[in-house]
């Protein structure tokens, strides 16, 4: 009997590891995969605006009024390398939390801090996109969208 | 290819890569035991020193993939790479996942050729 009660809650014990071990996967996965798909749209912008040539608008064609915007820096630097940049660091701090590089705590904190920024700052271009330019751009919709689906995420992990 | 297609497909197997060789930082010496015995025997260097370089290789594959850089030299470094990973890890379960990740490789491969993207070129003037 005493081996039964010792035993059990150790079997559950690692049950319990496995499940969180699989559950942290998925989240990291979902993570890395939304910024790598982040990290390609913003190279493709970058590079078309490099390139001066206008990006394939695949719903509407207001994309380069909103790109070519006075809006389309903060601080003298163009969005879509602050986009790229954030994305870089996401995808980094996932892949870091995968491989368990410490100090886990400040990659668990960074990435909570950069996407809550990010959201914001995406809800505000959003509103921009709306209100002031009249124009919808969906690049910019898809890659606001793709930090608040991370955002979620992150979100929903805390809380189940 | 269609572009759209196209870039689907490199996106996709950019992540693929990318994710593998963050798997294998984490845990190098479970991915060396896929390895066929007589493969480990032909290495010139340790075991983990070689997994460490395929997760590398996978990476800087997955990099170009993703960036859109280089893409058909990344797409036949990568082709080489699934078939090397294909003849030293022999026929297991999960043989038939590598067959189609080869399979799209090889298609991005010979879209992303530069003699493909010249006929584009002649294609437009």
């Amino acid at each position: 009997m005493c081996t039964l009660r010792f035993a059990a809650p150790k079997i559950l014990s690692k049950q319990h590891s496995f499940i969180i071990f699989l559950k942290n996967m998925t989240v990291f996965a979902l993570l890395f995969t939304l910024s790598a798909i982040g990290i390609s749209e913003t190279v493709y912008l970058i590079r078309k605006r490099i390139a001066l040539e206008k990006p394939i608008c695949l719903i509407g064609e207001d994309c380069l009024t909103v790109l070519t915007s006075k809006y389309n820096k903060i601080f003298f630097v163009h969005n879509d390398i602050l986009g790229l940049l954030c994305y870089i660091i996401i995808s980094l701090v996932a892949a870091f939390l995968v491989i368990e590089v410490r100090p886990m705590w400040l990659w668990i904190i960074s990435i909570k801090v950069l996407v809550g920024i990010a959201s914001i700052v995406s809800l505000f271009f959003t509103y921009l996109q709306w209100k002031i330019i009249k124009a919808w751009c969906f690049w910019c919709l898809m890659s606001a969208t793709t930090l608040w689906v991370i955002g979620v995420i992150i979100l929903l992990s805390a809380i189940i | 290819m269609k572009k759209a297609s196209f870039n689907i497909l490199r996106v996709g197997l950019a992540i693929t890569f990318l994710w593998i060789g963050i798997l294998i930082f984490k845990a190098p010496e479970a991915w060396g035991g896929y390895l066929e015995p007589w493969a480990v025997n032909l290495l010139p260097i340790p075991l983990a020193q070689a997994i460490l370089g395929t997760a590398i290789l996978d990476i800087a594959i997955g990099i170009l993939l993703l960036t859109d850089f280089f893409v058909w030299g990344a797409a036949i470094v990568g082709s080489l790479h699934l078939v090397v990973v294909l003849v030293v890890s022999g026929i297991t379960e999960v043989t038939v996942r590598d067959i189609g990740i080869l399979a799209g490789m090889l298609a991005i491969m010979i879209d992303a050729l530069p003699g493909n993207l010249f006929t584009r070129r002649i294609d437009k003037i």
